[in-house]
């Protein structure tokens, strides 16, 4: 019991720490960390608008964009800054209560928070714009929010690790997740493409937690794609392997 | 007490093989005030960190049942981009202290004045010690693990420092790595000398530090 009150308070102070190093000592420095994200997501979305394109599915081009950028921007920006965790924190190993993996959990945690502030103020913007009704299902939306902190956590830990061997490996995840943007289905429904396309990007559990937040969001939207036992056990795979793997290579990385 | 068990700790670094402890056990019984001796290199430094649980040895396995310090030493862990205030306030609330009385008794004692509002990197070198020193004083542990910083500051200050940590040890006790025989005389009543990834118990000042001058 005194360990686990440890370990929370451990974070507690991580996570405040985290806020402080990131956004700086000014409340303004919080502000910009929701307001940056925000403004490239808009932006983002505003260019698909006045390109003047059909929205896929439902009234709102802005809605089906959003769903699909505020998901993948939550897994990219876990599992880029999960990356530095273990690096960037070597003074706090001082501290003999505070473990590598305690790095970890804060930033995750302080990011997962973020954007569910970012979450409800776009949503919420919209909805106040007119250009998106309330979603649908609450519950698959937190669902599938959750989903993908919690895959983010898992390849963060693993991109934290490997980053840590060889720095060479923060290129190489570049590489691997540029093409994330076109495989995870922003600006098509991944259920109307060929069957060919189809048993390509199924791979990409991202795909499954945009339609996944689809589903939750609208009232009758159906993928054909969609299962969620693939992308809730891809991270669940590894955020088994990266916290092993942390486990078994602590005494070297040491 | 902190207990050694079977403890091998060997480092290799670019295929340089260093053993710093082989098959060590020892144990460092609460209340006795223990001086840490060797020559450069030894490893103290590691033993020590292995003492506070910021390092695993290769095998066997370090315990403690006493509330044991960070090792204070030259390398902190403080974030230079932080000021002091958001530094000790981070370290009182890892260690689930209230932080406004932590705060009052580093002010007092490390004398920094508004210096404490700045971000650490503006810090000399002095001050830094001065912050760490007042830091883990203020935090109340049963074992403060030293790493040659007794001596930091000015005449005065060291001297305000030298009557704290002796007021201290009447509730705590230190173990200490120095090479000074005078700092060692000062707070310790034995010592351990690591030679050839061993350690040897002295039961007397007067011992360790003949040994010491003998093999290091």
């Amino acid at each position: 019991m005194e360990l686990i009150v440890t370990q929370i308070r451990v974070i507690v102070a991580l996570v405040l720490r985290e806020t402080r190093m990131t956004f700086g000592s000014s409340h303004m420095g919080y502000l910009w960390a929701i307001i940056q994200p925000l403004v490239s997501i808009s932006f983002m979305v505003f260019l698909f608008y006045i390109a003047g394109r059909q929205s896929p599915y439902g009234a709102s081009l802005a809605l089906f964009f959003s769903t699909a950028i505020l998901t993948l921007e939550l897994y990219n920006k876990i599992s880029v800054s999960l990356m530095r965790a273990f690096t960037s924190n070597k003074a706090l190993l001082t501290y003999p209560m505070i473990k590598e993996t305690d790095t970890l959990f804060a930033r995750w945690t302080l990011i997962a928070c973020t954007f569910v502030i970012i979450n409800t103020l776009f949503y919420g913007g919209l909805i106040g714009l007119g250009l998106a009704d309330l979603p649908a299902h609450p519950d698959k939306l937190i669902l599938a929010f959750l989903s993908t902190c919690f895959l983010g956590f898992g390849i963060g830990t693993l991109n934290a690790i490997l980053y840590q061997r060889n720095q060479v490996w923060q290129h190489i995840e570049k590489i691997l997740g540029r093409p994330l943007f076109f495989l995870s289905g922003v600006f098509y429904i991944p259920s109307n493409l060929p069957p060919q396309a189809i048993a390509v990007i199924k791979w990409n559990p991202i795909l499954h937690l945009v339609e996944w937040t689809r589903e939750g969001y609208y009232p009758n939207y159906e993928s054909d794609v969609l299962n969620i036992g693939y992308p809730l056990s891809v991270a669940t795979i590894m955020v088994l392997l990266g916290l092993f793997w942390e486990r078994m290579t602590r005494k070297q990385r040491a | 007490m902190i207990e050694f068990d079977t403890v091998t700790k060997i480092y290799n670094v670019k295929n340089v093989r260093k053993v710093i402890l082989d098959e060590a056990s020892f144990a460092f019984e609460t209340g006795k005030n223990i001086a840490i001796m060797g020559h450069n290199g030894a490893g103290k430094s590691t033993i020590m960190r292995m003492m506070a649980g910021i390092e695993l040895p290769t095998s066997g396995v370090v315990s403690r049942d006493e509330k044991v310090s960070w090792p204070l030493g030259f390398a902190s862990g403080f974030n230079g981009l932080m000021t002091g205030v958001e530094n000790v306030r981070f370290v009182a609330r890892i260690y689930g202290e209230d932080s406004r009385r932590v705060l009052a008794d580093v002010q007092e004692f490390a004398e920094l004045g508004k210096s404490i509002d700045l971000p650490i990197s503006t810090y000399s070198s002095g001050m830094k010690a001065r912050l760490a020193f007042g830091l883990s004083l203020a935090i109340n542990f049963e074992c403060y693990l030293i790493d040659e910083i007794t001596a930091v500051g000015d005449r005065r200050f060291k001297k305000k420092s030298s009557a704290a940590l002796h007021d201290k040890i009447r509730d705590a006790r230190v173990i200490m790595i120095s090479h000074s025989e005078s700092t060692i005389r000062d707070y310790c009543d034995s010592g351990v000398l690591v030679y050839q990834s061993k350690l040897y118990y002295y039961d007397s000042i007067d011992e360790i530090i003949a040994d010491y001058r003998k093999f290091c």
